[in-house]
Formats: C-alpha cells, sequence, structure tokens
C-alpha cells in the first residue's frame, strides 16, 4: 500500500521511496524521509491538493501525486 | 582579520543567531530558504567577519539558494565553519555535519534549541557528543543569545593558536573505501581541498564537486567509469538502489550509534501547540478561507484601524507646522523666491507627499515580516499549492509573491528557492504583478478621493486584480514556453513560534528603510527634477504649468491614454516619472497641481478624474511597468535581457489592456 491509503492520523513506515521523482526524492531523503522511517499522515488538502506528513518529529508537505508513490507497510 | 562561515539545516535559528553574534541587521524569517544572499557580518566586539549564507540540508545543491553554498566552500577563503545544529532535529542535522567535518575545515558546532529539546524528552551530553565528533560543541538559544558570548570565544581564540580544532570523526564507508582512497589519489594536487570530502561528494552525485573536478582535471572518464561501476555493484549486492542512498545510508547508521551514546529521548509523543494550531490552520476546509482572512486583517489594519489615522496625523503635521516653519526659515534666511518655491512647492511637496505614507508602508511590512517569522508562510505554501499546480506554478511561488506584497525586489530574489528553473523564471516574471507598498500611496490618494467609504474593499480587490492577472499570464506563460518541465513541491514546515519583538521590528526596519532611503534620495531628486521641469518651458522660467516642459512632455503622450479615461498631460507625465519609483507618481501630482497637503489634492484630483478613471488609473499604475529597481533585479536574477524585456514589454500591454476594459466598459454601466 502506499501513503494516501493511509487514514488520517495513522502512522506507518516507509517500505519503497523509489519510484519518486528524483528532485523530490533527493528532498525527501534530505528531510529524513527515507526506507524504514516511521510516518504519520496529518492531513491532505482538499481537491487532490498536497498532504501533509510527519516524520522524525517534524512535518512536511508533498504532492499527493508524489505522495502516492511512496510505498509504506 | 579572519572570515568565518555560517551553515546549518533550513529553520535551525541559523539567522536568528547571526544577529546576536554580529549585531547586524540581517533578514530574519522562518521559512525554508529566507536567506536569499550571502551576507556579511562583523562580529562584535571583534574585527572578524562572519558569513551567513542560506539554509541547507546536504552540500548537494537542488536550488539556486543551495549552490551558493558549495560555490562559497569550494572557492571562497574562510578560517573556519561554525555549524548551527538543531538540538531536538539532530539525526538529520548531523547528516550535513559530517559533510562538513569530512570537508576538513575547522568546526564549531553551535547546538542550538536545546530548551526546545529538553521540553520534548531529548537530553543530550554535549561534552560526549563534543568528544567524539572531535569538534566543540556549544549549547546555545539563539532566539535569547544565550551562549552566543562563548561561541565568539571560541571563533576567535583558536584560530592563533597550533591546533585550530579539525575534527576526528570518521564515518566508514564500507567498501566504498577503497574507492574513495582510488579516486583520492587520482584527483590533482594543485587542488586545495580535501580529497576524502571530494571523491565522497563525487560519488554523492554532487554536480558542482563534479563539475570543479573537470576543470581541474584533463581527463574526468576514469573517474566516471569507477562511480558508475561501482554503483552496479552496489546495486547487484543489493545494498541500496544509488550511491547516494548508500552514502546517505551509512552516515545514518553512525549518526544512530552516534545518538545512541549521547542522548537520553524520555518521552517522544505528545501534542505540541504546533499541531493544534495546524488543526484549524491546515484544515481541509478552513484552510483557504483562513488565510484570506488574515489577509483581510493585513488589508484592514493598513489601511483603514490603524494606517490611514496615523498617516493623516503625519499629513497634518507637513503641512502645517513643518510647511509654516520652513516658510518662516526660508523668509528669516532672506532666500530668493525661486529657493522658497523650489523647498516649499518642489522638495516638500514631493518628498513630503510621500513620507506620509511611512506608517501604512511599515504596519504592511511589519506584519508580513510577522507572518514570515511565525512559521505560517510555509502553511500558505501548502494551502496554495493545489491552486498554484493548476496554473503550472507550485505552492512555494506563493511566498515570494507575498514578499513582494512587501517589495518587488526582495520577492524576486526569494524566488532563488524554487528548484526547477522555469518555475523559478516564471515566478520571477509574474512577481512585478503583486502590489508593492510602493504603489499604496497611489491608491491611497485616490481613493482617499473617490471611495472614502470603501478603502479597504477598492485596494483589496486592486490587490487581487493583481493576483488574478499574474494567474491568467502563469497560465499563458507556462502553455506557451514551460511545457515540458515537471513541477515539483516539497516543502518543511517549521514548528509555529512567537516571533520575538526584536527580530520583528529588525526585519520590518531592514525593508522600510529602503523607502525611506529612497525618499531622501531617488524621490528628492526626482522631486526637484519634475519642479524644474514645471518651472521652466519653452519660453524661459517661471512660466505657467501649462506651459511648462513638463506639460509639453506630457502632451506628447497623453492621446495615447484617451481610450484609458486619463488622457491628460498630467497623468501621462506622472507615469513617466513613475517609472523611477511607484510613488514618485504621488510627489509628481503634488508639485504639478501644487498641493501643500493630502488633502487638497485629492480636492483637486476630483475635478480631473471621475471614480471609474480613477479605478482604470489605479490599475494601470498596478500593472505597467516593474520600476527601475525591480527591473535591475530581473536583470541580474535571470541573467538575460530577453526576459527582461518580456517582462517590461507584457506588463505595458496588459496593463493597457485591462485598463481599457475598465474604463469602456465600465463607461457603460455608469
Amino acid at each position: 500500500m502506499n501513503l494516501t491509503d493511509l487514514q488520517q492520523g495513522k502512522t506507518a513506515v516507509v517500505s519503497d521511496v523509489t519510484k519518486l521523482n528524483d528532485i523530490v526524492k533527493q528532498r525527501l531523503i534530505d528531510m529524513g524521509l527515507v526506507e524504514g522511517q516511521e510516518i504519520c499522515l496529518k492531513c491532505a488538502m482538499p481537491f487532490g491538493g498536497p498532504v501533509m506528513v510527519e516524520v522524525c518529529g517534524q512535518c512536511l508537505s508533498l504532492r499527493r501525486k508524489e505522495a502516492s508513490r511512496i510505498g509504506v507497510s | 582579520m579572519s572570515q568565518f562561515a555560517l551553515l546549518g539545516n533550513p529553520n535551525t535559528g541559523k539567522t536568528s543567531l547571526f544577529n546576536h553574534l554580529t549585531g547586524s541587521y540581517a533578514y530574519v524569517g522562518n521559512w525554508s530558504g529566507v536567506t536569499i544572499e550571502k551576507k556579511v557580518g562583523k562580529l562584535r566586539h571583534q574585527t572578524d567577519l562572519l558569513v551567513d549564507l542560506p539554509g541547507i540540508y546536504s552540500l548537494n545543491p537542488l536550488s539556486k539558494d543551495e549552490e551558493v553554498v558549495t560555490e562559497f566552500l569550494l572557492t571562497d577563503e574562510f578560517e573556519k565553519i561554525l555549524n548551527i545544529v538543531d538540538a531536538s532535529q539532530l539525526k538529520r542535522n548531523l547528516q550535513l555535519t559530517i559533510q562538513l567535518i569530512e570537508f576538513g575545515k575547522p568546526l564549531i558546532v553551535g547546538l542550538n534549541m536545546v530548551d526546545v529539546a529538553q521540553s520534548r524528552g531529548i537530553q543530550i551530553n554535549e561534552k560526549k557528543l563534543s568528544d567524539i565528533l572531535g569538534v566543540r560543541v556549544v549549547p546555545i538559544i539563539a532566539r535569547t543569545g544565550k551562549g552566543c558570548d562563548l561561541l565568539t570565544k571560541e571563533l576567535t581564540s583558536d584560530t592563533r593558536k597550533k591546533s585550530p580544532g579539525t575534527p576526528t570523526f570518521k564515518v566508514d564507508y564500507g567498501f566504498l573505501e577503497e574507492i574513495i582512497e582510488q579516486m583520492s589519489e587520482l584527483f590533482p594536487d594543485d587542488v586545495n581541498l580535501n580529497k576524502r570530502w571530494m571523491a565522497v561528494q563525487y560519488l554523492e552525485g554532487n554536480k558542482r564537486v563534479i563539475s570543479y573536478v573537470s576543470q581541474h582535471m584533463p581527463n574526468t572518464a576514469l573517474l566516471e567509469q569507477i562511480k558508475q561501476e561501482v554503483e552496479e555493484e552496489l546495486v547487484k549486492r543489493g545494498y541500496a538502489h544509488s550511491l547516494r542512498q548508500f552514502i546517505y545510508h551509512m552516515r545514518d547508521k553512525n549518526i544512530t550509534h552516534l545518538l545512541e551514546q549521547t542522548t537520553i529521548v524520555t518521552s517522544s509523543t505528545k501534542t505540541t501547540t504546533t499541531d493544534m494550531i495546524d488543526r484549524v490552520v491546515t484544515n481541509k476546509f478552513l484552510g483557504l478561507p483562513i488565510f484570506l482572512f488574515f489577509m483581510y486583517v493585513v488589508f484592514m489594519l493598513t489601511f483603514d484601524w490603524l494606517g490611514t489615522p496615523l498617516s493623516d496625523v503625519l499629513d497634518g503635521f507637513m503641512s502645517g507646522p513643518l510647511t509654516t516653519w520652513t516658510e518662516n526659515g526660508l523668509h528669516v534666511i532672506g532666500a530668493s523666491k525661486f529657493i522658497k518655491d523650489l523647498v516649499l512647492n518642489g522638495i516638500i511637496a514631493g518628498v513630503g507627499g510621500v513620507l506620509v505614507f511611512v506608517p501604512q508602508i511599515f504596519i504592511m511590512f511589519f506584519l508580513i515580516s510577522f507572518l514570515e517569522d511565525s512559521g505560517y508562510m510555509a502553511r500558505v505554501a501548502m494551502v496554495m499549492d493545489r491552486i498554484m499546480e493548476s496554473i503550472g506554478l507550485n505552492g512555494k511561488a506563493f511566498i515570494p509573491m507575498i514578499i513582494g506584497f512587501g517589495c518587488n525586489v526582495p520577492g524576486i530574489m526569494a524566488a532563488r528557492t524554487i528548484e526547477q528553473p522555469k518555475e523559478r523564471l516564471l515566478t520571477i516574471l509574474l512577481t512585478p504583478l503583486m502590489s508593492c507598498s510602493a504603489r499604496l500611496p497611489v491608491y491611497a490618494l485616490f481613493v482617499g478621493a473617490f471611495f472614502v467609504n470603501h478603502r479597504a474593499l477598492v485596494v483589496l480587490s486592486l490587490y487581487v486584480l493583481g493576483i488574478v492577472v499574474a494567474m491568467v499570464m502563469a497560465r499563458i506563460f507556462s502553455f506557451l514556453f514551460l511545457k515540458k518541465e515537471k513541477s515539483v513541491f516539497v516543502i518543511e514546515l517549521p514548528p509555529y513560534r512567537v516571533p520575538q519583538a526584536l527580530t520583528l521590528w529588525r526585519s520590518t526596519w531592514e525593508k522600510g528603510k529602503g523607502f525611506i532611503r529612497k525618499a531622501g534620495t531617488f524621490i528628492f531628486a526626482g522631486s526637484v527634477l519634475i519642479w524644474l521641469l514645471t518651472y521652466a518651458g519653452p519660453h524661459g522660467w517661471n512660466v505657467e504649468m501649462d506651459d511648462s516642459f513638463l506639460a509639453f512632455i506630457g502632451g506628447v503622450l497623453a492621446p495615447i491614454f484617451e481610450p484609458l479615461g486619463f488622457g491628460t498631460w498630467q497623468a501621462a507625465a506622472s507615469l513617466l516619472t513613475g517609472f523611477l519609483a511607484k510613488e514618485v507618481v504621488v510627489s509628481t501630482m503634488n508639485i504639478i497641481y501644487h498641493a501643500p497637503d493630502t488633502a487638497s489634492l485629492t480636492g483637486v484630483l476630483s475635478t480631473q478624474y471621475s471614480a471609474l478613471s480613477a479605478l482604470s488609473f489605479m490599475s494601470f499604475i498596478l500593472l505597467y511597468i516593474p520600476c527601475l529597481a525591480t527591473v535591475a533585479t530581473i536583470r541580474k536574477e535571470t541573467a538575460s535581457k530577453k526576459w527582461t524585456y518580456v517582462s517590461v514589454i507584457y506588463s505595458l500591454v496588459i496593463a493597457y489592456i485591462i485598463s481599457l476594459v475598465i474604463y469602456q466598459i465600465g463607461g457603460l454601466f455608469f
């Protein structure tokens, strides 16, 4: 399953970031979003807007399209 | 005198620390990448210099402002690195620290926000951390300045001693070590950089380092080959998907081990204030309305509740006591009529007419600084991203635009944080459409004359007009030439912080002083020139206003503006001078209409314009051309004459069309 399948407020573990666009992947790695890390879906903006997630005690925002390429388990 | 470099992740309080250490008035913000230029300050009570660099996550640059840092490390001269680290985010922050340690220069770590870390249940043994890393670790609280004295002492003392505290910590990259050594031997000897660092960065794919190496080596084919082979080997053995990931992972492993020895985490999961605020302001349905509400409050404070009354008081002073005193003073020293006219009708009318708006402009800047420092800006980027995506941009592009409301110049520079070059270009082209504070005096003047009961509403609608035009243009531009590039959006949302009074005042002053300085230079000179042009004419000095040079020049252009509803020479002349700086339009009008104060000027204007033509004129002012300083910035930031011309010409065309539509269509109804 991927990050967007996660229920709001629920936590999972990142299992796959290889399908991401290169720039986005690099940015997320820099911010600590890597495989094996716990991730929590905080909220999602309406009309297919970006999602807000929490990784390593800090919040990030990324587009839903990209979020759907992040595998979690 | 030595030079030190201040480096750290975004949102770690880097610029706050810079302000405390140097006492200089650098601009402080709380969204990713607010430091957009290399800023140099002098350390307090010292001669040494500190360079404030943009926040970065790693030395491998993705955006323009990050490139600045790598460029600096490769080419600039400096003694030591001061690395500011967020104690509550050590794991992530140390990734950069390790790269800096590998760089090999003396390093001092400023462990910031130890108080925040403590409140989150994180206890750090600095002594042990310092021992393992082999660098000095100084706990600080940058927001209050705690620990800054010690930091300055550490920075300045060691340089003269023999051992300057070069770090000893070394990450073991496992089977890459052999490769790193092999590459190090290949690098030329005349390069003054740490070879191990270069090799690791090369393997990581740092483009700037790769191009640096190729400049200093005739043939890099062998290096490339080694890199490729080792990457294939990595993937084959199933260690990682890429070299970059592998290197990150090895560092991460070392960091985790390091943290196990040096930190104790007691409690980690509890609802923070940031969580609670975010539940409301980034709420699915409330997010956008709340942002619009904040903007509404900003405008009401600036124009209605606070700004206008203050401006009125100042106007009363300028046109009353100040003018009388000056008149008397000039009379006492026996000034000629020419000088009297110049000072009273030229300088006081021109410069004073603009200075009157200082309160409103400062309030605006103050509120923008407040939004920036609080951490809300990053949320705005997130809330706006969906809308921005639909016009081919991303949410981050919205931040330069909001800053552009204060002044377009820093707005355009803020576009450096956008990763994709074309998105950045587009943002630069559109930011001038954001109504900056210099346009505000013009609106204030006209709404005072024609829309007394709907001041804030009319001004707000002009700001909205700017935004709408920008969105439409974005759509057109991205359709015309930005089709291929994919838009990306990732942003860090820093915790909310209550902005400090000192920081707020400094950043407000930093932004606002430019406006006052402009009044003393540009507008002063402009006013004298304009007054002279009205004073002299083809038939000699002290002519009637309608026979002056200014009337003559304006008269040539006036017919062009006839269809827009303001085909007078006065309007044309003020638009022409408005290119210098948009508030000069007000100075020019004060001089042309011989108005001693704003009240009498609005009186004259109501005979020259109708409500409709005033609206058309304001829209034209909003859109018609970026001011001189903005055009220069566009030229610098795009490094392209073509795009500079495009930005000037398209805005002129758009302004003409919009004003024409307003005046002609509006004329059918009123």
